[in-house]
């Protein structure tokens, strides 16, 4: 039986990745991240692109806790 | 409700009484029942869906990395639980980990989704079945008694009596009601701070979430859910309350929606330690979620391992509008453990829809197929059901004696939970320990002792998050590649029971999907070897408490039965036109002149 459907306007692969654009969950992107360190940690620069070096904190023992 | 008599059968009197649509659920449940009113007892119950959802048709060729997006909108009030579920699914397919933190704040959302969830079903909508205008109605002899019957637990949450209790379930006044209503408005800003957005989340991916981590993110949660805590203790105290009295004032009443030992739980809260998503570590991590997963199968635990759980999964037809799909292509012959996998398994579905009309006499009936799991040890195909998904819950992790944290634990026999002071109450040790049989009331009364156990794990996650953070740790998200062949499974616990995405990828997008939600298994009709769904079982066999004649029954305690499996089935998805019927489309731009005209699409 099924059911009858009208012709299709799209193709139903088309919301599927086109190869060649760049997708944000490639391998390597996370180092490209402004403010995110290798070890898992953060600095001032995640939040904000001016003058983040004045917002970390002010001894290297402290834990870098920058705002959203 | 529409009644009519039936010609004798068997030297009885049944009455036909149909339930068609169950209100106060989610989506399109009807109930087609056989009533013996001179023995007061249902004789015969079957149970439909008059809608298709196709979420397995038109998820082929996407891609992959959508399938979270697209499968939360299955549903509108547990969607994050699929989003959840398809991430799990995508990190095996992707061999993905997610960060610890990102792991935490998964879990935090997911607590707030069962802590809402369960609220606001439990008491706007189970306990409308208990309340003082609807008892009045169908059994006046109960609420006489109950407006005399002291409340023995009256210390705990305030009320006099089981009277005043049943008041304030009242619908839209009673205060229960209408407090349930402001939490469930905190614990979805709960579940909005950690996964962005309530039902359909936005920060939730695979390979970890996009939530900004920051003490002050931590701390708004935990001030909203030491408010929710004093209610929560409040609740489990009125429950146990009301529930003991309907088994007092009723005798006979725990025979109502009794059914044989048959849960599934698949299990909730990852633990970042251990997992990894790979599927031949699946046991392993598996056994460390902070909800075990099992089959439990006349009171005894059969299996903890997610692996034997996803091969005995078996989606058998019988009763369902859908052709077989034997004859179709098999996308995975075996697991990457190298064992065989069903035809019948939901890796290897094709779901090929046959509308028809619907026969409830012999013929097929639902819209649900018959999702059964395959019990190696007697090769039985067990009709397993959620029971609204906490008494499951509860039942295997009290059984696997597995999860161990400072305030929730397994003691092999029982779940504790060590709930600490908060503004207006002392702090409180809930137990919860196993019925002797699953029935009507023990699946409502597990319901109010998950949302203590889902808070008390979100004290834990939030500690272990706020260690992380506090150490200087932010990374919640892990970059993975997509491969062109890859397979996935998830398993989880939507709010009201199982939850399980199968997806297979081939040449980057999606060949096949298959969301099992709780409902398809709880609501399933016959299959081919005639084995009724759990409503059906359920129902059938239950005995009628209802003071009301046939003349004005409102079936109550068929309501209630249904009712305590927390039904959702949801809207359809399917719209058919016919002959090129054209719809209006519009296009109101954000800052568009279109909106001050009225042309919203």
């Amino acid at each position: 039986m099924g059911i009858t459907v009208g012709t299709p306007d799209v193709e139903p692969d088309k919301p599927a990745h086109v190869a060649g654009v760049r997708r944000g969950n490639h391998r390597g992107f996370y180092k490209r991240q402004p403010g995110h360190r290798r070890d898992d940690r953060s600095t001032a620069r995640r939040s904000t692109g001016i003058n983040a070096r004045h917002h970390n904190p002010v001894l290297p023992d402290m834990p870098n806790l920058s705002p959203a | 409700m529409t009644t009519r008599q039936a010609a004798p059968a068997e030297q009885r009197t049944l009455t036909d009484v149909a339930f068609d649509p169950i209100t106060r659920i989610v989506g399109n449940l009807g109930i087609y029942t056989k009533i013996d009113f001179a023995a007061r007892e249902v004789v015969e119950c079957k149970s439909t869906s008059s809608i298709f959802r196709g979420y397995s048709v038109f998820m082929k060729g996407k891609d992959p990395r959508d399938a979270h997006f697209i499968t939360s909108r299955i549903c509108g009030i547990c969607g994050d639980n699929h989003a959840t579920c398809s991430v799990y699914a995508q990190n095996m397919a992707y061999g993905v980990k997610t960060p610890p933190l990102g792991e935490w704040i998964v879990n935090l959302g997911e607590a707030a989704e069962y802590m809402f969830d369960h609220t606001i079903f439990q008491d706007n909508m189970v306990f409308v079945d208990y309340c003082e205008r609807m008892v009045k109605e169908t059994n006046p002899g109960v609420w006489e008694r109950a407006e005399r019957t002291p409340a023995p637990r009256g210390d705990q949450h305030g009320h006099r009596t089981i009277g005043d209790i049943m008041r304030s379930y009242n619908p839209f006044e009673g205060e229960t009601y209408k407090e349930a209503l402001v939490m469930s408005r905190l614990t979805r800003e709960m579940i909005c701070l950690m996964e962005g957005r309530h039902v359909h989340p936005s920060t939730l991916y695979p390979g970890g979430v996009g939530t900004v981590a920051t003490p002050q993110l931590f701390t708004d949660y935990l001030v909203r859910l030491t408010r929710c805590l004093d209610f929560v203790k409040r609740a489990v105290a009125m429950n146990d309350d009301v529930f003991d009295f309907f088994y007092e004032a009723l005798p006979g009443y725990e025979e109502v929606g009794r059914r044989r030992t048959l849960l599934g739980c698949w299990g909730a809260f990852q633990d970042p330690e251990v997992v990894d998503y790979s599927y031949k570590r699946m046991n392993e991590w598996g056994n460390r979620m902070f909800v075990t997963p099992g089959i439990v199968v006349d009171n005894q635990l059969v299996t903890t391992d997610l692996v034997d759980i996803n091969l005995g999964m078996r989606i058998l037809l019988g009763s369902s509008y859908y052709e077989d799909w034997t004859a179709e292509e098999t996308f995975v012959d075996k697991d990457p453990l190298g064992n065989p996998v069903d035809k019948r398994h939901p890796w290897n579905q094709t779901t090929l829809p046959a509308p028809q009309k619907r026969d409830l006499d012999g013929g097929n009936y639902s819209w649900v197929m018959s999702p059964r799991w395959f019990d190696k040890r007697t090769s039985d195909f067990l009709a397993l059901d959620t029971g609204g998904g906490p008494i499951a819950r509860l039942w295997a992790t009290a059984l696997a004696g597995k999860v161990e944290t400072p305030y929730v634990r397994s003691t092999g026999h029982s779940v504790q939970i060590d709930l600490p002071r908060t503004p207006s109450s002392p702090e409180v040790r809930l137990e919860w320990t196993p019925p002797a049989f699953p029935n009507t009331i023990e699946r409502n009364r597990a319901r109010m002792y998950f949302v203590a156990y889902a808070a008390g794990m979100a004290l834990h996650f939030v500690d272990q998050a706020l260690n992380e953070v506090r150490s200087g740790v932010t990374k919640t998200f892990q970059d993975f590649k997509v491969p062109k062949d890859a397979i996935g499974c998830g398993f989880h616990e939507a709010v009201r029971g199982v939850l399980s995405h199968h997806m297979v990828i081939r040449d980057g997008k999606i060949a096949n999907y298959h969301p099992y939600p709780p409902t398809p298994w709880n609501a399933s009709p016959r299959d081919f070897y005639g084995t009724p769904g759990p409503y059906e079982d359920a129902v059938q066999g239950c005995p009628i408490f209802e003071e009301n004649g046939p003349e004005n029954f409102k079936g109550i305690d068929i309501m209630r039965t249904v009712r305590s499996f927390d039904p959702c089935l949801p809207c359809g998805v399917h719209m058919y036109l016919g002959g090129g019927r054209t719809l209006t489309q519009s296009h109101s731009p954000t800052f568009g002149t279109l909106a001050d005209q009225g042309g919203h699409g």
